[in-house]
């Protein structure tokens, strides 16, 4: 058996710039330190003055309303609202958790690390990106909320379902084509706006993970009461059943 | 500094820390070298990597959070009966008639929100300095994991306290993990321990919850940490050959490269 020779690719030519240094003792260790004192303080104060939650003693009769997971989940609970449980519950994190894990696999010149938003195009690129993305997240949300279906019933998947389409459509192939098509829209405009290279493109697409994060996040959180239907966050009355 | 010297002139203090006081540049070397903890850093680094608005510290905040959640769980354990019909009215009177019990449970509540959120956010800065690019593709990878364990570990503690919110949380949890295509079933029977909520499903998450996990995490992070040292520490800028600004060509001209953080 030969040996398989490895591909031999061209090292890329860079300059490292690590500049002046200084000793991690006091230097480092003091602000160490200092973050660990704050953070202490911090938890210190919220653990005297804000009690964690204990609600009834659980009871499979009653079914809180609404019923929310914790905080960082409430995206996807978000997304539950709109498709179908298994997009939104298995096949979106996954896919959400292999990208992630794929950038630098992508994304693979060196050149860029260590500065904040990479080029003089990198903070308009992030600014840009996030608007894009939360005017999406936020028209759809409301558009699948209001728009009237028929049989005064609202949302685009019972829309087309009233048009005699199977649930599949409205449920599984529009949501994940919408999930493909915003960030392939977002890539190509800022390609064509920004000539934006691979690490340029990165920002755009990480933007419009993190942006579509915090806009779910923020509106499963405050904006979701009784029956999971949208309001403002001071019409959210102490869920029933607890 | 008669103070000082009483506190760190004698055969004591000097026999934790060999080299006395680290007030001269050897000192603060041999400082760190000679500890355990302090050796997780390298002996020297680069000044603008020590900025606070370079990285926020959140990686090192995520750490101090495990810790934290580490010593108050501890003592939550002493409390907690981890059974159906116990779990409920130990977590009240820990509350209610264990010293210092709501304050512990407030303490370990608050620091695994905080904990998520820190890991959340270290992603984001490592994200935006272009701190995953090779040579540390693969502990970006180890950094994704981490981020799933932490939010699995905030996840089964959630449901310990058996009360509405917790028993709730995990009808919905299990029901996504029930949707999953193809092995659906199974994994709701493995997130259930049985066909329904109870006395498998709490002792199963709480197992989790307080060894499998942590232990878990604890390995995977070191290996974060080695891979930091190895790859090259908190990162720097990198410019392409041709299109390092000028001062910084003559300032590695002017100098040779030091090697210390290799110690």
């Amino acid at each position: 058996m030969s040996q398989e020779q490895l591909p031999v690719t061209e090292p890329e030519q860079v300059i490292e710039d690590p500049g002046e240094k200084v000793h991690v003792w006091p230097h480092l260790v003091s602000i160490e330190l200092v973050g660990a004192l704050i953070f202490t303080l911090l938890l210190i104060l919220m653990a005297i003055f804000v009690k964690a939650p204990l609600v009834d003693l659980a009871n499979p009769e009653v079914t809180p309303n609404p019923s929310k997971a914790p905080w960082y989940f409430l995206g996807l609970q978000e997304l539950l609202l709109h498709m179908h449980p298994a997009l939104a519950g298995v096949i979106v994190p996954t896919a959400v958790l292999v990208l992630l894990a794929a950038i630098p696999y992508i994304d693979t010149k060196r050149a860029g690390t260590g500065v904040w938003f990479y080029s003089p195009k990198g903070i308009p690129i992030t600014i840009f990106s996030a608007i894009y993305t939360t005017v999406w997240n936020v028209s759809l949300i409301l558009i699948d909320e209001y728009l009237p279906a028929g049989d005064g019933s609202t949302g685009i998947a019972p829309l087309l379902i009233s048009w005699g389409l199977p649930p599949a459509v409205g449920y599984v192939f529009v949501p994940a084509a919408l999930m493909i098509f915003i960030p392939w829209s977002l890539a190509v405009i800022v390609k064509r706006r920004w000539d934006a290279d691979t690490r340029e493109l990165m920002i755009a697409l990480y933007t419009f993970f993190l942006a579509s994060f915090i806009v779910l996040t923020i509106i499963g959180t405050g904006f979701r009461g009784h029956g999971m239907k949208l309001m403002w966050p001071w019409q959210i009355e102490p869920p029933i059943g607890h | 500094m008669r103070l000082r010297d009483l506190i760190v002139n004698n055969r004591f203090f000097k026999s934790i820390y060999r080299t006395g006081y680290p007030d001269t540049a050897r000192k603060r070397v041999m400082v760190v070298i000679n500890s355990l903890a302090l050796h997780l850093h390298p002996v020297r680094v680069p000044k603008r990597a020590v900025r606070v608005t370079y990285t926020w510290g959140l990686g090192g905040l995520s750490i101090f959070m495990f810790v934290i959640l580490t010593i108050t769980g501890v003592f939550l354990m002493f409390y907690y009966v981890p059974s159906v019909r116990e779990a409920y009215w130990s977590v009240v009177s820990l509350d209610t008639s264990v010293m210092m019990g709501q304050f512990m449970r407030n303490m370990h509540r608050w620091a695994a929100h905080m904990m998520v959120l820190m890991v959340l956010l270290h992603m984001t800065r490592v994200f935006y300095t272009g701190s995953y690019k090779p040579p540390r593709d693969f502990n970006w990878v180890i950094g994704i994991v981490l981020l799933v364990l932490t939010m699995l570990l905030s996840f089964t503690g959630y449901l310990l306290p058996w009360d509405q919110l917790a028993y709730w949380a995990i009808t919905v949890g299990a029901e996504m993990g029930g949707s999953a295509p193809f092995v659906g079933k199974q994994v709701n029977i493995a997130l259930l321990g049985g066909f329904e909520i109870g006395q498998a499903t709490l002792i199963r998450w709480y197992t989790l919850h307080v060894i499998f996990l942590p232990l878990l995490l604890i390995v995977v992070v070191s290996m974060h940490f080695w891979r930091v040292r190895k790859d090259g520490n908190i990162s720097t800028p990198i410019y392409p050959a041709e299109a390092a600004p000028e001062e910084v060509r003559r300032r590695l001209q002017g100098s040779a490269p030091a090697n210390d953080e290799m110690a």
